[in-house]
């Protein structure tokens, strides 16, 4: 055979002419196998070419990694010995609690190899129901702070343990000795162990005194109750059964008391779609807080007032028969019989029918319905809400079976002025502070500031640095709760489990410990001590057929343990402890409240909750004084003016900020800001108001007569969402006209269901839609459920790496939420409505982010996920640009770096990101991803499992940390999910719809439990 | 009665200078040494130009975190330079290759400095496509299209990406169009030097051109054939750089008028920019007779001419916001006009609409102080209509929550007196180092050079 071209013979070689066979099987195969012969470095040739490349790459693997030291380098090595329980890339859990402000909350804590990396709710907790608040999502990030204390300290000199011990048992037994006070200074102790060691102390050193306080406390409930009916017990309240509420002056949603609880119970009556039925909640305040931008109804008024306010409405009550006089004691009716609601309303400017409507639900839910006060309320208010509870019959939803335990009462300022004398006289022979923060929590008119600054025997027993560390000689640094022991009781009939999930990051100990081991012990270990506890006070009790080992761990694996309950029961008020209460409105009223983010000032350090936004301001990083519209015009004030308060010679600076609906000559200001010697984060963020604060009653939050002043200074207050006049008929109601907000009263719900869907149109498209053929991931949000509390937001900063930016960077508009809450106003500013709605990204069908990515970094998924994929983009910032709903967030710096107020590059920080999540780098875009994490796990197991995936089991972090249940996440295209419910629903409906981009998370309409007229 | 000839066209060229006069009078500039006034132009300039690079390496190195850009308004100087020089670049082609294709031969003595002007205009827009990504190391390889193992493709349904193609093809078209425009001018200067080095470089540039016949069809042949090459483009870059607006969904954005308004407002700058630049070079290198008052003056029309179809722009797009009946496109209008930037629009709208009206008198027209200062309101007047498009309607959509202003800070300040900087520091280098009108083609209108049908 030879080539042909054209008839030409052409031929290579004589073989080749002569048509040799072994050639032309050669020819076949153009590429023929083992054309490479074997590989044998010994029978080359010396300089053969294979040779000389063997060589050359085995000497530079050698070069490059033989040469190299990579045993110092501390790179990841694996386990040689893999650690029970510890499968690297799978995520172990570890039940633990969370306590703070005689609250505590069950806790799973998410390990990855050993290192905390998120806190959930533990589901086992009776109370909580694995929901936690924001706060304790972020604490995980406290575990990580760099600016901890790392080791024992004295007079600012690096010491060792052994060696400040010695000291300051020489000290204690000094003192003990001459009969000088040890004074202790703690916070609410929750843990019954914690409190047997420091009875313990005090019975080795008997001149012991401890003082316990609380700065944000709700003494004067407890006091109340206390008088009226002698029991450790305050009930809890049974929000999920009250057809009628009346919030005075309370935040029970927002900042009062297990809000996490409150939440969960109240949004329960909120469950349209399941029930068709609504409670309804009347909110009268001076603030403007969460719970009153949830009323259905909402008043306002100045808190000094509501005293009267319940007297006028009991006589209401009494006129309209809803109670019987004659079951109220002659003294208070004589108090009463001159107040009317008429006359309240003509005071007040209150709407007069509204009030009279409160009155007769009163009256048509008798025994359904409950009058709460707030904590900053007197006890004179309290006893006489309790009594009007008791006349209505609310009893009932009292929860003893569940109440709240006191542990310990709160020191009086009596007491306080006590220890100031003493020390002043030289009788206090030392002080230590146990993991609490004296100086800054108590009142400065005290002089605590002296006296920690003179004495040369102040001892401090503290996690991170504070105002007391900074005036201690001796300071031992604490364990972070997540390496601690503990056990915390806090609730009637059970207690929860504290563990360490790993071991202490620096030189630091257990604060029961160090107690201890002044005591005598040597190497104590409360590890030890807590289970002897356990076993002689509780197992002992417990019927437990188990011996003790198999019940400790099962203890501790549920973290959850059944205590005895303490079986009280309601008794009937004693109505002599009736007191009437001077209300009488002067100048300005101060009200001084709890914080939403930062705890009372404990978690200042902490960035992820420095920049939560306030949920209803949206203020970051900051607090301020609030002032009513009205009450600004008055004052010539405006945002961010610095106005001076001064309440009797006590003076603070602080911006204002002006809020809609608040009560006029009202000024609410939040304490727990203005740290110093706190860390980078915490030092000067905000301002200090502590110093407002009465050394005469320490549960006294509201001052009237007080003086504001314009100073002049401006101070600009950084939020995420900006403020527009509220007047301003430009963009007035744009929430409504853009059918962003979609919201109805529950008369017009019930008349005609499909009363959202009227005015709709039919969206057609001129383009085929994609198919879905298998899962379809969708959200969906309750907006009769969802408070706006912003816990979702904490959450998912966990999960999602997401950074922290600074406030700075935030006041111009580039913080990095996934998901934020939105809050429109409509009304007036005097008495607005408020909607609030959850955005996240809305995984449109139709993204229009996608078409106009140059790159192809963000594109679709086949079940529905609009992805970004990092590493590919470029940063144009264009998709954010096209995005309707503006949830795309831009990295506008390496926000990892070293920006003064925001986070730290520093490797210990870098511990708390989530592995499963990549750290985006500066200059790309980021978004909500709907946890495609969990959804890659889930999928994972289930094909491991070899099942088709259940169409409700991924869950996003937003939808865990919900307290009220209001995020839905599952498969759209299965029935069987209850997204598709929502989906489906009557009153279903998407932002922005007409858009015609097919977002993914439906919103159901907020119904509104009031009059039409009052909408 | 004064009789006015309408049938004869005016001299383009005034007082008939000899070829031999021309020759030297536009390539004297690059025959002598610069002077001390060059030197303090080129110092202002790079001054200018310093200052934009400090910001540019600030922003390379820190991020776009030190611009104004916040959350809602991605993009803000940035993209408002980009197109603003984009546009700038619309006279020189739209004088060289539509008026050539027309026969204007007005054209002439403006054309070469023009395209000058269009190739140092898209050079300095292109630093902002570039340099407004936040990561540019990588995007300026991910933005091509290049082939690759992942089988990677550039997204092709977006309206940057045949940014960068759009831009890219002008450039190059442009520049070509531009050299080849110059070959006869550079065999010209390479006969008239005596100095070795410029010989060389002039005998290597003018790719050994000898005046010839054929060499001259060629030439017009090659001329015409990118002539009709460039007309298109004219239409289309801008066309294609209002596409990254026209095809977002973002109201105010996303409007059908925008590609002919784009390119009605850049021929509209373009020249305004042309017309301010050429008052300069005809004082300061005595061309006043070969870029004539007259010339200006034409061009001064044109700019009141683009300047009502950019009027009827903004009031077109007013009409259909409300027409329309969709609530946020409207709002987005009513806020350009009345809301935070109100200011910005009626900048916009008085220099661009109000101000070239002075133009329908005819002293206005040839006042050069008068048209200079109402070219450079046109600019102004340019600059802010980007900045209305671009952040305005950014700054409040769909959502009022997510609303918030836009601060430029000092680093945008910066790129925006650096891009003047780069730009004028090329167009003063050009003016030293090539003949800024072209030699050969002036010859051709010189009154006498053509044929002759009048006056046997």
């Amino acid at each position: 055979m030879s080539n042909k071209i054209g008839t030409k013979n052409i031929w290579k070689s004589i073989k080749e002419f002569e048509n040799d066979p072994k050639i032309l099987e050669e020819k076949l195969h153009e590429f023929k196998s083992g054309v490479t012969d074997d590989f044998d470095p010994e029978n080359m040739s010396t300089f053969s070419r294979r040779k000389f490349l063997a060589v050359l790459a085995a000497s530079t693997a050698y070069v490059s990694t033989a040469c190299t030291n990579y045993r110092d380098k501390g790179e990841i090595v694996p386990y040689v010995k893999r650690p029970e329980e510890i499968l690297p890339g799978k995520p172990t859990y570890y039940a633990s609690t969370f306590s703070e402000d005689a609250l505590s909350y069950g806790i799973l804590v998410k390990t990855r190899e050993g290192r905390p990396i998120k806190i959930e709710g533990n589901p086992d907790d009776p109370i909580n129901k694995g929901k936690i608040p924001s706060r304790v999502h972020a604490s995980i990030l406290n575990l990580y702070d760099p600016d901890r204390l790392q080791f024992p300290i004295k007079t600012k000199a690096k010491t060792s343990w052994q060696k400040v011990n010695e000291e300051i048992i020489n000290l204690l037994n000094e003192a003990n000795s001459t009969n000088k006070e040890i004074s202790i200074f703690t916070n609410p102790i929750t843990s019954p162990t914690s409190q047997k060691v420091l009875n313990e102390f005090k019975t080795k050193f008997p001149s012991t005194k401890i003082y316990i306080t609380q700065l944000v406390n709700n003494n004067n409930r407890i006091t109340s109750w206390k008088n009226s009916f002698t029991q450790n017990i305050i009930p809890s309240i049974k929000w999920d059964k009250a057809k009628v509420i009346v919030a005075l002056e309370s935040d029970f949603l927002g900042k009062e008391g297990n809000t996490v609880e409150n939440r969960i119970k109240y949004s329960d009556g909120r469950d349209i779609v399941n029930t068709k039925e609504l409670n309804k909640l009347y909110s009268i305040e001076g603030a403007m807080s969460l719970t009153g931008m949830n009323a259905d109804v909402r008043f306002r008024l100045n808190p000094v007032l509501q005293f009267e306010f319940l007297q006028s409405l009991t006589n209401e009550l009494v006129k309209i028969g809803a109670i019987n006089s004659s079951e109220i004691a002659e003294n208070i009716i004589s108090t009463i019989s001159n107040l009317t609601l008429e006359k309240f309303a003509t005071k007040t400017g209150l709407n007069l029918n509204k009030l009279k409507s409160l009155a007769q639900d009163l009256k048509n839910n008798k025994s359904n319905s409950i009058i709460y006060a707030g904590d900053v309320l007197s006890s004179e208010v309290h006893f006489l809400v309790n009594l009007l509870n008791e006349l209505l019959g609310s009893q009932n939803l009292y929860d003893f079976e569940n109440g709240f335990i006191l542990n310990s009462d709160l020191t009086t300022s009596d007491e306080i002025k006590k220890f100031v004398v003493n020390s002043k006289s030289g009788n206090i022979g030392a002080i230590i502070s146990f993991d609490a923060n004296p100086i800054y929590e108590l009142p400065e008119a005290f002089g605590l500031k002296e006296i920690f600054g003179n004495s040369k025997t102040t001892i401090c027993i503290s996690e991170s640095p504070n105002e007391t560390v900074e005036l201690s000689q001796y300071i031992l640094p604490s364990h972070n709760f997540l390496e601690a022991w503990g056990d915390h009781q806090t609730r009637n009939g059970h207690l929860t489990l504290q563990q360490p999930v790993i071991s202490p990051l620096f030189d630091t100990k257990q604060k029961e410990e160090i107690l201890l081991s002044w005591m005598g012990i040597e190497n104590p270990n409360y590890h030890e001590f807590l289970m002897n506890e356990l076993k002689n006070n509780i197992y002992a009790f417990s019927n437990s057929a188990a011996d003790f080992n198999t019940y400790w761990f099962t203890a501790l694996h549920d973290g959850v343990l059944k205590v005895a309950k303490n079986s009280e029961s309601y008794k009937k008020l004693d109505q002599s402890f009736y007191k009437e209460s001077k209300s009488k409105t002067e100048r300005i009223t101060i009200l001084l409240q709890n914080n939403y983010t930062i705890g009372t000032g404990k978690y200042a350090n902490n960035g992820w909750l420095q920049e939560l936004p306030h949920p209803v301001t949206k203020v970051t990083w900051d607090n301020f004084a609030a002032l009513s519209p009205a009450t600004a015009e008055k004052l010539n004030v405006t945002y961010d003016d610095v106005v001076e308060i001064n309440q009797n010679g006590k003076k603070v600076k602080l911006p204002a900020f002006i809020q809609p609906g608040m009560a006029d000559d009202t000024v609410v200001v939040e304490l727990g800001y203005g740290r110093k010697f706190s860390g980078d984060v915490a030092n000067d963020v905000g301002f200090n108001v502590n110093g407002l604060l009465s050394e005469k009653n320490l549960s006294n939050y509201i001052f009237s007569g007080a003086v504001i002043s314009k100073t002049g200074e401006i101070y600009e207050l950084a939020s995420t969402q900006e403020h527009h006049s509220l007047n301003d008929e430009f963009v007035k109601d744009f929430h409504k006209i853009r059918n962003i907000i979609q919201e109805g009263t529950l008369e017009e719900y019930k008349n005609n269901p499909e009363f959202l869907k009227e005015h709709k149109h039919e969206i057609f498209s001129i383009t085929q839609s994609h198919e879905y053929k298998n899962e379809k991931w969708a959200m969906s949000i309750d907006l009769n459920k969802c408070l706006g509390c912003s816990e979702c937001i904490s959450s998912c900063n966990v999960e999602n790496n997401v950074p922290v930016v600074g406030k700075d960077q935030v006041s111009r508009g580039r913080e990095m939420h996934w998901i934020r809450i939105d809050r429109y106003y409509s009304g007036t500013p005097e008495e607005p409505i408020i909607s609030t709605q959850p955005i996240l990204c809305q995984h449109c069908d139709n993204a229009p982010c996608e078409n106009v990515c140059p790159v192809n970094a963000t594109n679709h998924s086949p079940d529905g996920l609009n992805q970004m994929a990092y590493n590919r983009c470029v940063g144009t910032r264009y998709c954010a640009n096209n995005c309707p709903y503006k949830v795309r967030r831009y990295n506008f710096y390496n926000f990892r770096d070293n920006f003064a107020d925001a986070h730290y590059e520093n490797e210990l920080s870098y511990l708390v990101n989530n592995p499963e999540v990549t750290v985006r780098s500066r200059g790309v875009i980021e978004k909500c991803s709907f946890c495609i994490q969990n959804i890659m796990l889930a999928r994972e197991n289930a094909i491991r499992e070899n099942r088709s995936l259940n169409p409700n089991e991924v869950k996003t972090a937003c939808q865990t940390a919900c307290p009220s249940n209001a995020i839905e996440f599952g498969d759209a295209n299965n029935k069987e999910s209850f997204v598709n419910k929502f989906r489906e629903h009557e009153l279903g409906y998407y932002v922005l719809e007409e858009l015609n981009i097919k977002p993914n998370v439906t919103y159901i309409a907020k119904i509104r439990n009031s009059h039409s007229e009052d909408v | 009665m004064s009789s006015i000839d309408f049938t004869r066209e005016l001299s383009v060229v005034e007082g008939k200078p000899p070829l031999r006069v021309i020759d030297e009078i536009i390539s004297k500039p690059l025959d002598s040494k610069p002077d001390k006034k060059f030197y303090i132009a080129l110092s202002i300039t790079l001054t200018m130009l310093g200052i934009g690079v400090v910001g540019l390496g600030l922003t390379f190195f820190y991020g776009i975190g030190l611009w104004g850009n916040n959350n809602p308004v991605g993009w803000g100087f940035d993209i408002v330079n980009f197109v603003f020089w984009i546009g700038i670049g619309h006279a020189g082609t739209l004088i060289s290759a539509i008026l050539f294709l027309f026969r204007q031969k007005w054209r002439t003595g403006i054309a070469r400095f023009a395209e000058g002007m269009t190739i140092f205009a898209v050079m300095t827009a292109a630093i902002f496509p570039l340099f407004h990504t936040g990561r540019p190391w990588v995007a300026a390889v991910y933005l091509l299209p290049y082939p690759n193992q992942h089988s990677l493709w550039v997204n092709f349904t977006s309206p940057l990406l045949w940014d960068v193609f759009a831009v890219s093809t002008y450039f190059a078209v442009s520049f070509v169009f531009w050299y080849i425009g110059l070959i006869p001018d550079f065999a010209t200067l390479r006969d008239r030097t005596t100095n070795g080095i410029k010989k060389i470089i002039y005998s290597l540039t003018s790719l050994g051109w000898r005046h010839s016949n054929r060499h001259w069809q060629n030439y017009e042949l090659t001329y015409l054939i990118l002539a009709g090459f460039a007309t298109p483009l004219v239409l289309s870059v801008h066309t294609i750089v209002s596409f990254d607006f026209a095809v977002s969904i973002l109201p105010g954005w996303h409007t059908t008028i925008f590609p002919p308004y784009f390119v009605a407002g850049a021929v509209f700058s373009g020249f305004a920019m042309v017309q301010n630049v050429l008052i300069f070079i005809r004082k300061i290198f005595n061309y006043e007779h070969i870029i004539t008052l007259d010339t200006l003056e034409r061009m001064n029309k044109i700019i009141l001419l683009t300047g009502m179809m950019v009027g009827y722009a903004y009031s077109m797009e007013f009409f259909i916001a409300w027409y329309s009946g969709v609530q946020p496109e409207f709002f987005a209008f009513m806020n350009r006009a009345f809301g935070d930037y109100y200011w910005a629009y009626w900048i916009m709208f008085s220099c661009n609409v109000f101000i070239p009206q002075l133009f329908w008198f005819k002293k206005i027209r040839r006042s050069i102080p008068f048209m200079f200062v109402i070219a450079v309101l046109v600019n102004v007047g340019m600059w802010f209509e980007r900045f209305v498009i671009t952040v305005t309607s950014l700054s409040k959509d769909y959502l009022p929550s997510s609303w918030a202003y836009y601060k430029p800070t000092i680093t945008d300040a910066s790129l925006l007196i650096g891009s003047f900087g780069l730009f004028f520091t090329l167009v003063l280098l050009f003016t030293k180092s090539l003949p800024v009108v072209s030699i050969s083609e002036v010859k051709a209108v010189v009154d006498g050079s053509q044929p002759s049908h009048g006056d046997h």
